[in-house]
């Protein structure tokens, strides 16, 4: 029994980055001899938008799995419902029911914008097959090929899921005290790009480590089953009790989850609000820094190999 | 040709197929250790939860924290053996589609249910069932429970057709395969059963959760999987409840074969 | 009996039409486009026990949707078809037991086990008596030069060598019908040649039908008395190889030496010159005009040696195929 993350990441078919440098009809034509950011912007923006168009094409898929993808949801808030009825004061470590459900949708949001289902069993998977080697002719970066790839992919699951999820929220508006303050919400906005960006690094990250160690996906499943948890998804890390509480909250996994969502509840405010927020920051930043570091390194070790 | 020679046959076979797999899956030690490991971890981050639920509250659902656990570990099992025997499999169908390699699983003189459900087994997950049948004895010492033969029997009689009506709703979903264009989701779609099965049906309270709660009991009997043979050792024994689960086992069977055959025919209509 | 009969096949399928662009995907998650293709249009032919008969034909022709109707895989739209006595498409267990289906490039052993684990598991599927199983099994293998390569797993073996393992599980089961399509597809000539060969000894040893598709003329002239030609889903010819030429050959080669060691410069005023080389030249004429031709030159010049041969039929193969593509852009 494993969380869906986990599990595409087993399947070892996870979402792959389309063959966008083969000859395919339905790829952007790069043009390696294009310069300047302007010409990088198109190129990233081609990418852009032939994965958008590659997504929508499964629409079957997509509304059959966007409606079921609702059912946890509601034996998550049944669940949670019997649990508080047992709670005397029905208050757990600062949240009230309403608060936890608000909390677990609010997570969902969050694990939209930082989950990565694929990226570093693709990387890993390139590495292997030695698909890496055209990333070290041609003029395309790969992991900025992947940031466009992802961004694409995420903004077009959040499009297509808008509505439903919208529906949703409607739905369980009695859960909710409204909507927090404009800089609450300007707030929440960066934490979950920050989130997308936490994400996003780390995983290509341990996508890297496959050029030093093949069987990364096995590490990566380790890890991400071990994220489910201790990004705060199954619960509010507050609930944990200390020393694990306090360790958690230091570490950047709640970042994926967590963190958002206390952000959006208000739970976090003024000064320790902006300094969560920079760290935040420092942390997308450090992975972005020790991807590329391991990337280039990768690289390196991969040449003098022959691949 | 009678149906015990042939039943002899599929468990041959079923025997080979079983040697086959764990002799691929022991060369690659190190994934299968993973693979366990993960198991177990995902088992601890149950536990957590549950135990950080239990500190600040005596019962859920009805359930106090040791009649919870047995629960957590029937569940547990349960999953374990589909996921052994037939969730890789049915994954794997997709792809077969999708590439026209089902073709020759549809040459050979062999049902096809059987070949295409039954293919592989996933030994990393085995581990699964001893462990959630340790945390169900666990769990009754704990509270001191005292041998039933009577329960024990219906128990297994009952996690049998959990396990059967498991299989049923996973063939329902992988049928639709045939006819979705991608379908890496059937991993999704199987934590999305998953998770109406892994909770008390004590859960559905309430106005709207009520009607919700009968109709995944008696109309698409997820409900039945887990929750009777859990409650009928711990709780209250039902008969009806059981003699209700054998009848939505065989019904759910036939069903899902059925449905599995059409998605075949079609499979061979649309293909070129 | 004849151990195939076909009549009237046809087999339309529809194909979802992709717009363009990014508009085009938005709207086909609401409407969508369909094409109606016609892989396989009233094709019939009957073959009969013992036979070693070619499927000709270019690329989407309809060949390996017929060899996938007689597998009984798929449900024709129209026609019928009896093969081993059997309606393939109810597919009997019976029927299964009695034929084989070999697809080139396509690998139905197990990938990471050794061929022979894959080849048990077969022995259990078919049921076959172990004596049996170990002798045929033992006969394939030294026919194919692969006993040394068995035991090592499936992923490791060349293409050619996964090929010849193929061929192996698709005769285990002694089937009295053969079915390959495509089945040197890939592979280089060695291995081509090594096919091709156990398949001709095994015809002669067994008596085994086959029927093979393939778009090579190579395996077709190495195995094959009898071709029938497919293009567009329609059969266009049924017969001998030979026939072939006779049919569809509209040109002949003459071979010309010249005696004063170079060829005239007015040649070209007889046919195509496709090669002139010294002494030596190829002329494709037509082949009514073969006699008058040939005459008027030996007439103006003399002439060490002549000969008139067919042009190689893949020419011939490749003309037909290019006439029915046309016949069928233009309907």
């Amino acid at each position: 029994m494993t969380p869906p993350d986990a599990v595409a990441a087993r399947a070892a078919s996870p979402v792959a980055a389309p063959d966008a440098l083969a000859a395919d009809g339905s790829a952007p034509h790069l043009h390696p001899s294009a310069k300047g950011p302007a010409a990088t912007a198109r190129k990233y923006y081609k990418i852009f938008r032939a994965s958008l168009v590659e997504r929508m094409t499964y629409r079957g898929d997509f509304l059959f799995g966007t409606i079921l993808r609702f059912l946890p949801l509601v034996t998550t808030i049944l669940l949670w419902q019997a649990i508080y009825k047992g709670v005397p004061g029905g208050e757990m470590a600062g949240f009230r029911y309403r608060e936890m459900i608000a909390y677990l949708l609010l997570t969902n949001i969050s694990r939209m914008f930082s989950s990565m289902p694929g990226l570093a069993g693709g990387i890993a998977r390139d590495i292997r097959d030695g698909t890496l080697k055209r990333y070290m002719i041609q003029p395309v970066d790969l992991i900025g090929y992947l940031l466009s790839y992802r961004a694409a992919h995420k903004v077009a699951y959040i499009v297509t899921s808008f509505i439903p999820y919208a529906l949703l929220f409607f739905v369980c508006r009695s859960y909710f005290d409204g909507f927090p303050d404009g800089w609450t919400l300007a707030a929440y906005a960066v934490s979950l790009i920050l989130s997308f960006l936490v994400g996003f690094y780390f995983e290509t990250c341990v996508g890297m480590v496959g050029f030093w160690f093949l069987e990364v996906t096995s590490v990566l499943y380790i890890v991400m089953t071990l994220n489910f948890f201790i990004s705060g998804h199954m619960l509010p890390l507050d609930l944990l009790p200390q020393p694990w509480s306090g360790l958690l909250k230091a570490l950047p996994f709640q970042y994926m989850a967590y963190f958002p969502a206390v952000v959006f509840l208000g739970k976090v405010k003024g000064s320790a609000l902006a300094f969560h927020l920079a760290l935040e920051l420092v942390w997308a930043v450090a992975f972005m820094v020790l991807a590329r570091g391991l990337y280039r390194l990768g690289l390196r070790r991969y040449s003098a190999y022959g691949g | 040709m009678t149906t015990i020679g042939g039943l002899a046959r599929y468990l041959r076979l079923l025997g080979h197929l079983a040697r086959y797999t764990l002799s691929r899956e022991l060369a690659f030690r190190g994934n299968f250790l993973v693979k366990v490991s993960v198991e177990v971890l995902w088992l601890g981050i149950l536990a957590a939860f549950y135990r950080t639920v239990f500190a600040r509250t005596q019962m859920v659902a009805g359930w106090n924290e040791d009649q919870y656990f047995f629960f957590v570990g029937c569940f547990f099992a349960l999953n374990g053996l589909i996921e052994t025997f037939f969730l890789e499999n049915c994954n794997d169908f997709a792809e077969l589609v999708r590439t026209g390699d089902l073709d020759f699983l549809l040459l050979r003189p062999i049902d096809e249910q059987f070949l295409i459900t039954c293919r592989r087994i996933d030994w990393g997950t085995g581990p699964n069932v001893i462990m959630g049948a340790a945390v169900m004895v666990a769990s009754l010492v704990h509270m001191g429970w005292h041998f039933d033969a009577l329960k024990f029997a219906a128990f297994c009689a009952t996690f049998a057709c959990g396990v059967v009506i498991a299989y049923a709703f996973m063939l329902m979903l992988t049928a639709l395969s045939v006819w979705m264009v991608r379908n890496q989701s059937l991993m999704e779609m199987w934590w999305l059963f998953t998770s109406l099965a892994r909770y008390p049906k004590e859960i559905f309270n309430g106005t709207w959760a009520a009607p919700l709660g009968r109709f995944f009991t008696f109309f698409v009997p997820i409900l039945l999987v887990v929750n009777v043979p859990a409650g009928l050792v711990v709780h209250t024994l039902d008969p009806g409840m059981v003699g209700f689960t054998l009848v939505a086992t065989v019904a759910l069977f036939w069903v899902s074969r059925r449905f599995f055959r059409h998605a075949l025919r079609s499979y061979r209509s649309a293909s070129s | 009996m004849a151990i195939i009969e076909a009549e009237g096949l046809t087999k339309t399928y529809r194909v979802f039409q992709k717009k363009e662009g990014l508009l085009g995907a938005v709207r086909g998650l609401y409407r969508r486009e369909y094409k109606e293709v016609r892989a396989v249009d009233g094709v019939s032919f009957s073959i009969e026990p013992g036979e070693m008969v070619a499927f000709l034909g270019p690329n989407g022709a309809g060949k390996t949707s017929t060899l996938k109707m007689l597998s009984g895989l798929i449900y024709p739209t129209e026609g019928r078809a009896r093969v081993l006595g059997y309606v393939p498409w109810e597919r009997v267990d019976a029927f299964r037991r009695r034929f084989a289906l070999v697809m080139g490039q396509k690998n139905q052993l197990w990938w990471d086990l050794p061929a022979a684990d894959s080849f048990q598991l077969h022995k259990e599927i078919y049921s076959l008596p172990p004596a049996e199983f170990d002798r045929t099994l033992a006969e394939l293998t030294e026919l194919l030069g692969v006993e040394k390569l068995t035991r090592q797993a499936v992923r490791e073996l060349s293409l050619g060598e996964r090929m010849k393992m193929e061929l192996i599980a698709a005769l285990l089961h002694r089937p009295e019908l053969l079915l390959l399509d495509e089945p040197t597809i890939g592979l280089d000539v060695v291995a081509q040649v090594a096919i091709q060969k156990c398949l001709r000894d095994y015809h002669a040893r067994r008596g085994v039908t086959m029927l093979l598709t393939s778009h090579y003329m190579r395996d077709v002239e190495a195995l094959c008395s009898r071709v029938l030609v497919i293009t567009h889903g329609s059969l266009v010819y049924d017969g001998s190889l030979t026939g072939l030429a006779d049919r569809f050959g509209q040109t002949k080669l003459i071979r010309l030496e010249f005696a004063d060691g170079t060829v005239p410069a007015d040649l070209a005023r007889f046919g195509e010159v496709t090669r002139s080389e010294g002494p030596v030249a190829d002329l494709k004429v037509e082949r009514s005009r073969v006699a008058e031709v040939l005459g008027a030159i030996l007439d103006r010049h003399a002439v060490l040696d002549v000969s008139v041969s067919d042009p190689p039929l893949e020419q011939t193969i490749a003309r037909v195929f290019e006439e029915g593509r046309r016949t069928h852009d233009a309907a």
